[in-house]
């Protein structure tokens, strides 16, 4: 019987608490002790609503609104920074479009924020850090404004590489590698040293350009390998002006370009023109004369020409003048 | 005439220690401030008789070092990326007065690899990935060490995440005086030993 009534006076209770003022407010001081669970909900969520209502702000105005349009940007984006949406003034779409729509808004913008942005190297921020900088910076000498100047001056090249990359470790192994490069013109060699040195660099020096390149990587550190290119240098240097008893055992094959001098060209050019006169009864000639004559040096340049430099149209035909005077060929008509 | 002089090397006091990044913000905003302030005060009546020495730069006897060309060799995952990297480093060669003499861009190379799409068996069926690495060389002419220093430390502060660089510097210098007579020359006469077969 008490809890009719009680369910009752809570049913009043919860028909008063609705908009309409309630007039037994003793009632409702009471009620959340006697009104039943339903009752207990609904007043809960209200209670919530309230305090929702009560508690939420406006939210903040993003910074780009504040923003002047001749602001120093540099002061907004002052390094290298993720982006935010709120802070850059561009209206930037990025990312794969929706259905039938556009791409997606800055917004919460996944892809925008994983690319690496430049907006703290625009090119007036780039300015100010070069203007900051330039006091660091030598002139290059003016008199060295070619590269033959620099070749005159300073002939030797070194060439080492530098890593950069992201990783765990900030050594890279092929960073030791040192590369030195010499034009043989500009070291002090006599005609025997160049030859000498060239045989013993062999694949190393290169005869069009005639570069010396010498590439060193057996230690481990840039400086030793630095230090062992110059040793190598002057190693070469020193070794091809020394004379080996040996090296007077040169043969024909060992030679780098055609001599005609003690070949067998000039022999048997020489002994044909000997039984010519021989044959023709006239004056004995010497041997010196014959090398003096003109004809014989004729021949002598053309079969140089033809050995050193290969066959070619001039080559070959200067070869047949030079035999046809040799011998007294009339030409074929 | 250039074998003659002597380069004195500029070198930077405590400006790139070990705390970078703020420290290199401090210097820029200090000279950012100074060179303001400087603007500012023009207008005023302050005489600039003197030009300022700037306090961080000290100036060392030891002879520069010459590099004939600096190539820079940047690679990277994404091309838009290393076209912005591209117009960074043009623009700050051109500001800090460095010559530049090419910058091209090597084509790319794609590293591709088929993997089995599933853990066990299904052999047929394969999935593929690939890796594209896009490149840029930037080549710089007729450098100082000083200034190759500067330019390469900014540059290289400044890469960006996930772009690798490879720099090629080809420095020139003098024969060494030991290379310039051979020492046969100057050694006394020594007995030759006999030489053993």
């Amino acid at each position: 019987m008490a809890l009719c009534r009680a369910a009752e006076r809570a049913g009043r209770a919860c028909a008063a608490l609705l908009p309409r003022s309630c007039g037994s407010s003793g009632a409702y001081s009471t009620a959340p002790a006697l009104s039943s669970r339903a009752g207990q909900q609904r007043e809960a969520s209200l209670r919530r609503r309230g305090r929702t209502s009560q508690v939420v702000r406006p939210h903040l105005a993003p910074r780009t609104e504040k923003m002047a349009v001749d602001q120093d940007w540099s002061s907004v984006y002052p390094t290298a920074a993720v982006f935010k949406p709120a802070s850059v003034p561009l209206p930037i779409r990025m990312g794969y479009p929706v259905k039938r729509g556009v791409p997606p808004p800055k917004e919460g913008n996944l892809e925008l924020m994983k690319i690496p942005n430049f907006l703290h190297l625009t090119p007036p921020a780039i300015k100010k850090h070069c203007a900051a900088l330039r006091d660091f910076c030598t002139e290059w000498p003016s008199a060295l404004d070619s590269d033959e100047k620099c070749e005159q001056h300073f002939p030797i090249e070194i060439e080492t590489v530098d890593y950069v990359s992201a990783g765990t470790s900030i050594r890279n192994p092929k960073a030791r590698v040192v590369t030195l490069r010499v034009k043989l013109s500009n070291l002090n060699l006599d005609e025997h040293a160049r030859k000498k040195l060239v045989k013993l660099v062999g694949e190393r020096y290169c005869a069009d350009t005639d570069v010396l390149t010498i590439t060193t990587d057996r230690c481990p550190l840039r400086r030793q390998n630095y230090d062992y290119s110059i040793h190598l240098l002057t190693v070469l240097y020193h070794e091809s002006w020394k004379t080996e008893m040996w090296e007077s055992e040169k043969s024909e094959e060992d030679m780098e370009e055609y001599v005609w001098e003690n070949s067998c060209s000039q022999r048997n050019a020489l002994a044909t023109l000997l039984r010519i006169k021989a044959s023709e009864n006239l004056s004995a000639v010497t041997e010196e004369e014959l090398l003096a004559s003109e004809v014989v040096k004729n021949y002598r340049n053309s079969v140089i020409a033809l050995k050193n430099e290969g066959e070619t149209e001039s080559n070959v035909s200067q070869y047949k003048e030079s035999v046809k005077k040799l011998l007294n060929i009339q030409a074929v008509p | 005439m250039a074998a003659g002089w002597l380069w004195r090397r500029l070198c930077q006091q405590s400006v790139f220690p070990g705390n970078y990044a703020s420290t290199i913000l401090q210097k820029q905003c200090s000279l950012l401030n100074c060179a303001l302030m400087g603007t500012r005060l023009a207008g005023s009546h302050v005489d600039t008789q003197e030009p300022k020495t700037n306090p961080l730069v000290s100036v060392s006897d030891e002879p520069e070092t010459l590099y004939k060309r600096l190539s820079l060799l940047v690679k990277g995952h994404d091309k838009a990326v290393l076209d912005s990297y591209e117009y960074f480093a043009v623009l700050a060669a051109k500001e800090l007065g460095i010559s530049i003499e090419k910058v091209h861009k090597p084509p790319k190379t794609i590293e591709r690899l088929t993997l089995l799409k599933s853990v066990h068996i299904y052999k047929k069926h394969r999935v593929q990935y690939e890796m594209r690495t896009h490149y840029m060389c930037l080549e710089l002419k007729y450098l100082t060490s000083s200034t190759a220093r500067v330019y390469l430390e900014y540059v290289q502060r400044n890469l960006p995440e996930g772009v690798a660089m490879e720099v090629k510097k080809t420095k020139i210098e003098k024969i060494p005086e030991h290379i310039k007579e051979p020492v046969w020359d100057t050694l006394p006469q020594v007995e030759e030993t006999e030489i053993k077969s």
